[in-house]
């Protein structure tokens, strides 16, 4: 667990390179409610038009929520923000970052960059969060 | 084909559902997919709590509200993206109220022409009046679908 007086800005937060599997988006589809063709069957996906499943929206935020506070502890995510830009592609490799922009010493918070890049390294998903520090 | 915004319409509950009881089953199933770790998500027992995101999960049974300008074409439009800020943990037992309304609508033009962009703000409660979140959710629409 990350503590507030060794933070700094400009940190980088230790991220996270994974091959996300189709079993994984398949699973959070199931428990989200998300079970629909385009997030569980690359041939559902491919007759909505797509390049095959793709991984939530949702899910890329829960993913982010997770490596946030793999480095400051449960319960610290107060706020996340995202923007969907491009498609993440379940069966590659992605990666979860993130960098401290901002401290606040009279909250014992931080603003982070966070974002997701995929096996190309395009920043498919990016956003800021809150996190409030011990 | 700019639009003129009812400003009635901003911030009317267009919609009220209400979901639960929360299951252990359900938030462990949900933090498992999402990576999760840490035994408060992942361990029944009474220090389980929801992963953080575990409310995204719930959403509104009316999509939109009945008089959204006619020039947004609801046929073609993606999840733009989503802003959560967090209140109390869900816990299991919980029942969860989601109110929806629409919180900001604007229009864009990019490269790809004029687009709509309508945010549904969705207020969760819990059973004892308490906010779990507050989740604007982005949608982007093309402009020119109706008459």
């Amino acid at each position: 667990m990350t503590r507030f007086d060794d933070v700094f800005e400009g940190d980088e937060l230790p991220g996270r390179e994974f091959l996300l599997e189709k079993d994984q988006v398949r699973d959070y589809a199931r428990a989200a409610h998300q079970w629909a063709p385009r997030f569980t069957d690359d041939e559902g996906a491919r007759r909505e038009g797509l390049p095959g499943m793709i991984t939530p929206g949702n899910m890329s935020m829960g993913l982010l929520a997770t490596m946030l506070e793999a480095w400051a502890g449960p319960g610290s995510l107060r706020r996340l923000g995202t923007t969907f830009r491009g498609l993440l592609l379940p069966g590659r490799t992605i990666r979860l970052c993130g960098a401290v922009t901002q401290r606040h010493d009279e909250t014992r918070s931080v603003e982070v960059d966070v974002w997701i890049e995929n096996d190309e390294g395009e920043r498919v998903v990016a956003g800021t969060a809150t996190l409030r520090l011990r | 084909m700019p639009f003129d915004v009812d400003p009635q319409l901003l911030g009317r509950e267009f919609d009220r559902t209400e979901y639960g009881p929360v299951t252990a089953d359900e938030l462990i199933a949900y933090a498992r997919a999402v990576g999760a770790t840490h035994p408060c998500y992942l361990e029944p027992g009474p220090d389980l709590v929801a992963h953080p995101t575990f409310c995204v999960r719930y959403k509104s049974r009316k999509f939109y509200p009945d008089d959204l300008p006619t020039q947004i074409d609801f046929r073609r439009g993606f999840d733009a993206g989503k802003d959560i800020e967090l209140g109390v943990p869900v816990r299991p037992g919980d029942t969860i109220h989601v109110s929806s309304a629409v919180h900001e609508l604007y229009e864009k033009t990019g490269r790809s022409g004029a687009m709509a962009f309508i945010v549904i703000r969705f207020t969760m409660t819990n059973q004892r009046g308490e906010t779990v979140a507050l989740i604007d959710n982005r949608f982007l629409h093309k402009l020119g679908g109706g008459s």
